[in-house]
Protein backbone atom coordinates (compact mmCIF):
# COMPACT_ATOMS: atom_id res chain seq x y z
CA UNK A 1 0.00 0.00 0.00
CA UNK A 2 1.09 3.46 -0.81
CA UNK A 3 -0.50 6.81 -0.20
CA UNK A 4 -1.19 8.24 -3.54
CA UNK A 5 -0.40 11.56 -2.24
CA UNK A 6 3.14 11.07 -1.15
CA UNK A 7 5.96 12.48 -2.23
CA UNK A 8 8.08 10.28 -0.44
CA UNK A 9 9.48 7.15 -1.71
CA UNK A 10 6.95 4.54 -2.20
CA UNK A 11 6.68 2.45 1.51
CA UNK A 12 6.24 -1.10 0.69
CA UNK A 13 3.08 -2.03 2.32
CA UNK A 14 0.98 -5.36 2.98
CA UNK A 15 -1.77 -6.09 0.69
CA UNK A 16 -4.25 -6.23 3.82
CA UNK A 17 -5.99 -2.68 3.77
CA UNK A 18 -7.50 -3.62 7.83
CA UNK A 19 -3.90 -2.55 9.61
CA UNK A 20 -3.23 0.17 11.07
CA UNK A 21 -1.46 2.95 9.21
CA UNK A 22 1.61 3.67 10.19
CA UNK A 23 2.41 7.18 11.00
CA UNK A 24 4.70 8.10 7.92
CA UNK A 25 1.19 7.79 6.03
CA UNK A 26 -0.80 9.41 8.55
CA UNK A 27 1.25 12.58 7.79
CA UNK A 28 -0.05 12.50 4.39
CA UNK A 29 -3.77 12.92 5.73
CA UNK A 30 -5.98 15.37 3.44
CA UNK A 31 -8.01 17.29 6.11
CA UNK A 32 -12.09 17.06 5.17
CA UNK A 33 -13.88 20.21 7.30
CA UNK A 34 -16.93 18.92 6.96
CA UNK A 35 -16.36 15.10 7.29
CA UNK A 36 -18.38 12.87 4.63
CA UNK A 37 -22.49 13.11 4.99
CA UNK A 38 -22.93 10.23 7.77
CA UNK A 39 -19.29 10.53 8.83
CA UNK A 40 -19.23 13.95 10.01
CA UNK A 41 -16.54 13.06 12.78
CA UNK A 42 -13.87 11.93 10.09
CA UNK A 43 -12.24 14.93 9.15
CA UNK A 44 -8.85 13.43 8.64
CA UNK A 45 -8.47 10.40 5.48
CA UNK A 46 -5.71 8.99 3.24
CA UNK A 47 -5.72 7.99 -0.13
CA UNK A 48 -3.42 4.20 -0.19
CA UNK A 49 -3.39 2.43 -3.63
CA UNK A 50 -2.34 -1.05 -4.48
CA UNK A 51 -1.62 -3.06 -7.39
CA UNK A 52 -4.14 -5.95 -5.85
CA UNK A 53 -6.63 -3.25 -5.20
CA UNK A 54 -6.35 -1.28 -8.93
CA UNK A 55 -8.22 0.08 -10.44
CA UNK A 56 -10.30 1.17 -6.70
CA UNK A 57 -8.08 3.08 -4.32
CA UNK A 58 -9.00 3.33 -1.02
CA UNK A 59 -10.31 6.58 1.24
CA UNK A 60 -9.47 5.48 4.89
CA UNK A 61 -10.34 7.74 8.15
CA UNK A 62 -7.03 8.47 10.14
CA UNK A 63 -9.10 10.58 12.35
CA UNK A 64 -12.40 9.95 14.49
CA UNK A 65 -14.25 6.74 13.78
CA UNK A 66 -12.43 4.30 11.56
CA UNK A 67 -13.99 4.16 8.21
CA UNK A 68 -12.69 3.53 5.10
CA UNK A 69 -14.49 3.81 1.43
CA UNK A 70 -13.42 2.23 -1.90
CA UNK A 71 -12.55 4.92 -4.49
CA UNK A 72 -12.24 5.33 -7.87
CA UNK A 73 -11.75 7.92 -10.51
CA UNK A 74 -14.87 8.51 -12.03
CA UNK A 75 -13.48 9.14 -15.92
CA UNK A 76 -12.76 5.12 -15.42
CA UNK A 77 -16.22 4.70 -14.81
CA UNK A 78 -17.97 7.40 -17.52
CA UNK A 79 -14.82 8.98 -19.84
CA UNK A 80 -17.09 12.16 -19.97
CA UNK A 81 -18.10 12.47 -16.83
CA UNK A 82 -17.76 16.38 -15.61
CA UNK A 83 -19.10 18.02 -12.56
CA UNK A 84 -19.47 21.94 -11.91
CA UNK A 85 -18.09 22.91 -7.96
CA UNK A 86 -20.16 25.36 -6.77
CA UNK A 87 -18.70 28.61 -5.59
CA UNK A 88 -19.16 27.00 -1.34
CA UNK A 89 -17.48 24.09 -3.25
CA UNK A 90 -14.46 26.05 -4.24
CA UNK A 91 -13.99 27.83 -0.85
CA UNK A 92 -14.18 25.03 1.05
CA UNK A 93 -11.53 23.16 -1.02
CA UNK A 94 -9.29 26.44 -1.16
CA UNK A 95 -9.22 26.32 -4.58
CA UNK A 96 -7.42 29.63 -5.95
CA UNK A 97 -8.76 31.32 -9.54
CA UNK A 98 -8.83 27.59 -10.95
CA UNK A 99 -5.38 27.07 -11.19
CA UNK A 100 -5.43 24.33 -8.95
CA UNK A 101 -5.44 20.42 -10.15
CA UNK A 102 -8.06 18.64 -8.32
CA UNK A 103 -8.31 14.96 -7.95
CA UNK A 104 -12.13 14.07 -8.77
CA UNK A 105 -13.33 10.01 -6.67
CA UNK A 106 -16.57 8.95 -6.78
CA UNK A 107 -17.08 6.17 -3.78
CA UNK A 108 -17.57 2.64 -5.10
CA UNK A 109 -20.37 0.06 -2.73
CA UNK A 110 -19.89 -3.73 -3.05
CA UNK A 111 -23.21 -5.00 -3.14
CA UNK A 112 -24.52 -8.38 -1.24
CA UNK A 113 -24.62 -9.84 -4.61
CA UNK A 114 -21.42 -8.85 -5.68
CA UNK A 115 -22.66 -5.80 -7.96
CA UNK A 116 -20.20 -2.77 -8.04
CA UNK A 117 -21.78 0.57 -8.46
CA UNK A 118 -20.28 3.98 -8.39
CA UNK A 119 -22.23 6.90 -6.84
CA UNK A 120 -21.40 9.40 -9.65
CA UNK A 121 -24.18 11.79 -8.11
CA UNK A 122 -21.88 13.22 -5.10
CA UNK A 123 -17.91 12.95 -5.93
CA UNK A 124 -15.19 13.21 -3.78
CA UNK A 125 -12.92 16.31 -4.84
CA UNK A 126 -9.28 16.57 -3.22
CA UNK A 127 -7.01 19.60 -3.32
CA UNK A 128 -3.44 18.58 -3.10
CA UNK A 129 -2.16 21.50 -3.11
CA UNK A 130 -3.99 22.15 0.37
CA UNK A 131 -4.54 18.75 1.16
CA UNK A 132 -7.90 19.56 1.19
CA UNK A 133 -11.36 17.34 0.52
CA UNK A 134 -15.02 17.84 0.38
CA UNK A 135 -17.99 15.57 -0.95
CA UNK A 136 -20.30 17.44 -3.22
CA UNK A 137 -23.53 17.40 -2.16
CA UNK A 138 -24.92 18.78 -6.06
CA UNK A 139 -27.76 20.77 -5.86
CA UNK A 140 -28.39 19.47 -9.44
CA UNK A 141 -26.82 16.51 -10.78
CA UNK A 142 -27.28 14.14 -13.72
CA UNK A 143 -25.78 11.23 -12.35
CA UNK A 144 -26.72 9.03 -10.91
CA UNK A 145 -25.90 7.55 -6.79
CA UNK A 146 -26.31 3.96 -7.79
CA UNK A 147 -24.20 3.56 -11.43
CA UNK A 148 -23.71 -0.17 -11.57
CA UNK A 149 -19.91 -0.86 -13.23
CA UNK A 150 -20.05 -4.80 -12.63
CA UNK A 151 -22.64 -6.83 -12.27
CA UNK A 152 -22.79 -9.07 -9.43
CA UNK A 153 -22.41 -12.84 -9.95
CA UNK B 1 -39.23 25.08 17.04
CA UNK B 2 -39.44 28.31 15.87
CA UNK B 3 -42.84 29.22 13.93
CA UNK B 4 -43.16 32.22 11.71
CA UNK B 5 -45.45 33.47 9.21
CA UNK B 6 -43.86 34.67 6.62
CA UNK B 7 -45.25 36.50 3.39
CA UNK B 8 -43.74 36.91 -0.60
CA UNK B 9 -40.72 38.84 0.16
CA UNK B 10 -39.91 38.67 3.57
CA UNK B 11 -36.98 37.47 5.07
CA UNK B 12 -35.74 35.32 8.31
CA UNK B 13 -32.26 36.26 9.09
CA UNK B 14 -30.21 33.58 11.46
CA UNK B 15 -27.20 34.41 13.21
CA UNK B 16 -24.61 36.39 10.91
CA UNK B 17 -25.05 36.37 7.21
CA UNK B 18 -27.36 33.58 6.88
CA UNK B 19 -31.20 34.99 5.43
CA UNK B 20 -34.26 32.98 4.19
CA UNK B 21 -36.60 34.70 1.48
CA UNK B 22 -39.84 33.67 0.61
CA UNK B 23 -39.55 34.38 -3.04
CA UNK B 24 -43.33 32.75 -4.20
CA UNK B 25 -46.02 31.03 -2.83
CA UNK B 26 -47.54 28.61 -5.06
CA UNK B 27 -50.12 25.72 -4.51
CA UNK B 28 -47.69 22.87 -4.10
CA UNK B 29 -44.69 24.59 -2.67
CA UNK B 30 -42.67 27.57 -1.71
CA UNK B 31 -39.50 28.74 -3.04
CA UNK B 32 -37.02 29.94 -1.29
CA UNK B 33 -34.24 32.19 -1.72
CA UNK B 34 -31.34 31.34 0.57
CA UNK B 35 -28.22 33.64 1.41
CA UNK B 36 -25.29 31.85 3.38
CA UNK B 37 -21.84 32.64 3.85
CA UNK B 38 -19.68 30.30 1.79
CA UNK B 39 -19.06 27.99 4.45
CA UNK B 40 -21.95 27.21 5.23
CA UNK B 41 -23.72 24.20 3.31
CA UNK B 42 -27.36 24.61 2.14
CA UNK B 43 -28.90 21.51 1.07
CA UNK B 44 -32.30 19.78 0.40
CA UNK B 45 -32.06 17.74 3.30
CA UNK B 46 -33.40 15.16 1.43
CA UNK B 47 -30.69 15.02 -0.96
CA UNK B 48 -28.12 14.95 1.77
CA UNK B 49 -30.22 12.13 3.22
CA UNK B 50 -29.55 10.20 0.00
CA UNK B 51 -25.94 10.55 -0.12
CA UNK B 52 -25.44 10.01 3.66
CA UNK B 53 -26.85 6.54 3.10
CA UNK B 54 -25.23 5.70 -0.10
CA UNK B 55 -22.16 6.33 1.84
CA UNK B 56 -23.06 4.60 4.59
CA UNK B 57 -23.19 1.35 1.96
CA UNK B 58 -20.03 2.30 0.67
CA UNK B 59 -18.24 1.80 4.18
CA UNK B 60 -19.24 -1.64 4.21
CA UNK B 61 -16.59 -3.14 2.47
CA UNK B 62 -16.06 -6.70 2.02
CA UNK B 63 -12.93 -8.46 2.88
CA UNK B 64 -12.10 -9.94 -0.17
CA UNK B 65 -11.66 -6.64 -2.15
CA UNK B 66 -8.37 -8.40 -4.63
CA UNK B 67 -11.32 -10.66 -6.08
CA UNK B 68 -13.51 -7.44 -6.93
CA UNK B 69 -10.36 -5.43 -7.70
CA UNK B 70 -9.52 -7.97 -10.72
CA UNK B 71 -13.07 -8.56 -11.55
CA UNK B 72 -12.68 -4.72 -12.33
CA UNK B 73 -9.84 -4.74 -14.55
CA UNK B 74 -11.01 -7.80 -16.18
CA UNK B 75 -13.56 -6.01 -17.12
CA UNK B 76 -11.76 -2.63 -18.28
Amino acid sequence: MTSVLSTRPSIERPTSVTEELPPEIARDAVRFPNGLPGFEACRSFVLMQSDVLGPLQLLKAVEGPSASFLVIDPRRVLPEYRCELSQADRHRLGVSAGTDALLWLVLVTIELDGTVTANLRAPVVINPERMTGHQVVPHDCVYPIRHVIAEGE
Amino acid sequence: MLVFTRRRRETIMIGDGISIEVLRIGRDGVRLGVVAPPDVAVHRKEIYDQIREANQKAAAAPQDLGAVAKRLRQRA
